[in-house]
């Protein structure tokens, strides 16, 4: 039975329409990623999906209530943990998840009980007493990762948990994460890490421009986009050159504004004498050469055309164009 | 003379911006337009049957009596708006580009200045516009409503400068911003808002040493009798004793600043 | 649609958990008294100062025929009190705008909190914090010579100042989530502001110009200040009293419904 259905839900603010009628299903005990560029929508569908923003049409369930009509059923049935980490900067940690107890309707002692086990939990016990407003980026990502557990909800909204952290924090974000879902939580994520979506999720949904453009597990997405690439590095305003050169070995793809040429190719490690023979006789040096192969970003690339990672052109070009043909 | 026209150019082009800052945002004209004018209708809807007390003096109504006050409230306001949004630049670090620039130091302060004296014109004219409407004469006609909006104006750049040597020395716009009831102390202790003669101790002996009832009752003397030369002579001595002392306190947080970054 | 699990609805809420809510929340206001050094100072300040200043500038009115009290400082000293609880009603609706503004009312708004405790619990906090300033005004009042109401003049005038501690907060809240911004504040501060002082605060009605005197008779806050005022410059009596209740009711009942329907209003 899915723990989040979605059809044709779609939102708009004025003349802007954000989220364009996009239907999505979560099966119960899955880990769902959502994944996007900023600006895709993916913040906007989890406000709705969270009752804190109403759709302009369409229609969501979650946890078996609907959005709109059974506001209420829903919100005791989720736990949230938000972009902005909404956290009082005066409150200690230990008042922050008791407030939470009490928010989402927990007995006084047994909101106390809950609030220790949880800041064990997410190993902020030593921090407990402290203003929140001393805490770390990744201690407030834990924190508010807690506030949302106090309940043990059945579906479990995360929007975009680890940005801004630093490696080994998002570490320990992804393991809390795993550890839920092993313990039989329904995880909907959003996130614009491609290696979170990859490592985390079940099953992703692309979303860009307010549209969801692909939808599978990661493994099945990335397997339609079938070839690797060749990532060239080449002296500094040869890029252009370069591209003309290789064009005809294989497929050029966008550009990602770091100075490198992509070439995607048909035969892998094959391709690439090919192409540094053909480099070497047009006199252009080939400083750095990478055999890279699918990620989600390229399926991203694939489906919309742009980058979802290192937007941006070299040289003069505007992000995500395709660059000049021979 | 290249120099100093250089430095009014600068003082111009700062003087402008703090202008267009301040209309842009209207939180920030709200204070200085919206209570004082709140406050002169609650005060002469509400204390205006005091005029009927012995000893006030002759007046056509309460209104035309508090129009000063309220202008020098605004005025004071102006200079603390003033103060704040220099202590904005400071923690932005815009004043660390203009630091950087090749332009009179003084000009820094000069042009936050000519953007409060700006505002403090602009709150004459606004407060002289509602006596007015509201039926108010100016017995000393266009001549008396010119010196009134001279006396406020150049009061503006005092307060303004008191203002900015704050910013200066504090870097920090909460400071300033703290600093707003010492204004509602500093109008109450003076005879802004009634006769200094029919005010109650110790309030009254206060009023009649503050060098803002000077200043009060000269931009009132022209709007309830006509202008007198005593009572501008003091109050322009007042302002220029004010000018001073904010200059010279904002040269020395400029170069406090200057030396310790 | 297809039923998403297991459906059964989770229990309304009981009135002991909508209590706890309400208690939490006004737990959590008073932390910014109590933990950001120097909070309590403007609250207190203003009303002082002006309790202080009007009775200093104004102080001779007491000698115009018509006004039957026999010292000015009583007689504006429950205005200034009201001012205090109007300010600080004002402040619980900026730090509402600023709360918004920084996420965490998202984190009430997603919790199955009924609205009516959400806001109830931003409310009570304002009310109680009153008690603050309205006290720091009496007692500097006392010091200067205003004259003591009586038990149950005491008890009314702090009544009414809790009572417009709570209007004053419905009036900020419901700006506060209509704007979703602090930059809002003026209009919260200026609302509160007319509204007490546009009644017999300087002033019997009597003796107020003709045209503030019209706007006071009408204005439902005349009847707080008389009511607050009563013990100070006379005695108690039911007929002072009751008007002063039901204007505050009346208040209350239309602000906190505007202010409610926005709360209910915030995902629209």
């Amino acid at each position: 039975m899915p723990a989040i259905v979605v059809e044709g839900l779609e939102r708009s603010f004025g003349e802007v329409l954000a989220v364009q009628g996009i239907d999505l299903r979560v099966e119960e005990g899955e880990i769902y990623g959502f994944l996007g560029p900023n600006g895709a929508g993916k913040t906007t569908t989890v406000r709705m999906l969270t009752t804190l923003l109403l759709p302009t049409g369409g229609r969501a369930g979650v946890a078996g209530f609907d959005v709109v009509a059974e506001a209420r059923q829903v919100r005791a049935s989720i736990g949230v943990a938000l972009q902005e980490a909404a956290l009082d900067p005066l409150m200690t940690g230990r008042e922050l998840i008791r407030l939470q107890a009490t928010l989402q309707g927990l007995p006084t002692a047994a909101g106390r009980k809950r609030a220790d086990e949880l800041l064990d939990r997410v190993d902020l016990s030593y921090a407990a007493d402290r203003r929140v407003g001393g805490y770390s980026g990744g201690m407030k990502r834990r924190l508010d990762l807690a506030a949302a557990l106090v309940h043990e909800p059945r579906v479990l909204f995360l929007d975009e948990p680890t940005t801004g952290l630093d490696p080994v924090s998002r570490k320990t974000i992804w393991e809390e994460v795993q550890a839920l879902n092993d313990d039989g939580t329904t995880v909907f994520l959003t996130t614009q890490y491609l290696e979170e979506a990859d490592q985390l999720a079940d099953n992703v949904g692309i979303i860009d421009r307010g549209l969801i453009v692909a939808e599978g597990t990661p493994e099945e997405l990335k397997g339609e986009v079938g070839n690797p690439h060749i990532e060239l590095t080449v002296g500094e305003g040869a890029v252009p050159e370069a591209e003309r050169v290789v064009a005809e070995l294989g497929k050029l793809r966008p550009r990602k504004g770091d100075g490198k040429v992509l070439l995607e190719v048909e035969n892998g490690a094959g391709d690439i004498p090919r192409v540094v023979r053909a480099l070497d006789d047009a006199g252009i040096a080939v400083e750095s050469l990478e055999l890279v192969r699918p990620t989600l970003d390229d399926v991203f690339v694939e489906k919309t055309g742009h980058h979802l990672e290192g937007e941006g052109g070299q040289e003069g070009e505007p992000a995500g164009e395709e660059p000049a043909a021979a | 003379m290249s120099d100093l026209r250089t430095g009014a150019r600068v003082v111009g082009a700062l003087g402008a911006r703090s202008i267009r800052q301040t209309f842009r945002r209207p939180q920030l004209i709200s204070p200085i337009v919206v209570f004082p004018t709140l406050l002169l209708a609650i005060q002469t809807g509400g204390a205006g049957a005091g005029i009927e007390l012995p000893g006030f003096p002759p007046v056509q109504s309460f209104l035309q009596f508090m129009l000063a006050g309220s202008m020098m409230q605004s005025m004071m306001l102006a200079g603390n708006s003033g103060g704040i949004a220099f202590a904005v630049d400071i923690e932005m670090g815009f004043t660390d580009r203009l630091f950087a620039s090749p332009i009179p130091r003084f000009a820094i302060v000069l042009g936050r200045l000519a953007g409060t004296a700006a505002l403090g014109l602009f709150a004459s004219l606004w407060f002289l516009a509602i006596g007015l409407i509201f039926g108010a004469h100016i017995e000393g006609g266009i001549p008396g409503a010119l010196l009134a909006i001279a006396l406020i104006t150049t009061s503006a750049i005092a307060v303004g400068g008191i203002g900015a040597a704050i910013a200066l020395r504090t870097g920090s716009a909460s400071v300033v911003q703290g600093l707003f009831p010492l204004v509602l102390v500093v109008l109450f202790l003076s005879s802004a808002f009634f006769p200094q003669e029919l005010m109650v101790e110790p309030a009254k002996t206060i009023a009649e040493y503050n060098p803002f009832s000077f200043i009060v009752e000269g931009v009132r003397e022209p709007i309830i009798s006509g202008i007198d030369a005593t009572q501008t002579l003091e109050a322009v001595a007042a302002i220029a004793g004010i000018i001073l002392l904010g200059l010279g306190l904002s040269a020395s947080a400029l170069r406090h600043r200057l030396r310790t970054g | 649609m297809e039923a998403a699990s297991v459906t059964r609805a989770p229990a309304p809420a009981g009135w002991r958990t909508n209590l706890a809510t309400v208690a939490a929340l006004m737990a959590r206001a008073k932390n910014e008294l109590l933990r950001v050094p120097g909070a309590a100072i403007p609250g207190v300040l203003a009303p002082t100062i002006f309790f202080l200043g009007l009775n200093g500038v104004f102080g001779s009115l007491i000698h115009l025929p018509g006004f039957d009290s026999g010292s000015y400082e009583s007689f504006i000293v429950p205005v200034s009190m009201l001012q205090g609880a109007g300010f600080t009603g004002a402040a619980a609706g900026v730090n509402l705008a600023r709360d918004y503004e920084q996420g965490w009312v998202d984190r009430l708004l997603v919790s199955p909190a009924p609205r009516w405790v959400l806001l109830g619990g931003n409310v009570l906090a304002a009310s109680a914090r009153a008690f603050i300033p309205a006290t720091f005004v009496l007692a500097i009042g006392f010091l200067i010579g205003v004259q003591w109401p009586g038990l149950d003049g005491l008890i009314v005038c702090y009544l009414m100042v809790a009572a417009m501690a709570a209007v004053a907060a419905c009036w900020g809240s419901m700006l506060a989530l209509h704007y979703k911004s602090q930059s809002a504040a003026p209009l919260m501060q200026a609302g509160m502001m007319g509204l007490i002082l546009l009644t017999p605060a300087y002033a019997p009605l009597e003796l107020l110009q003709p045209w503030l005197e019209k706007v006071a008779e009408f204005n439902p806050v005349t009847h707080v200040v008389e009511a607050a005022r009563q013990g100070f410059v006379g005695s108690v009596t039911w007929g002072e009293t009751w008007p002063g209740l039901l204007a505050v009711a009346g208040l209350l009942g239309v602000l906190g419904a505007l202010a409610l329907r926005e709360m209910r209003r915030t995902n629209a």
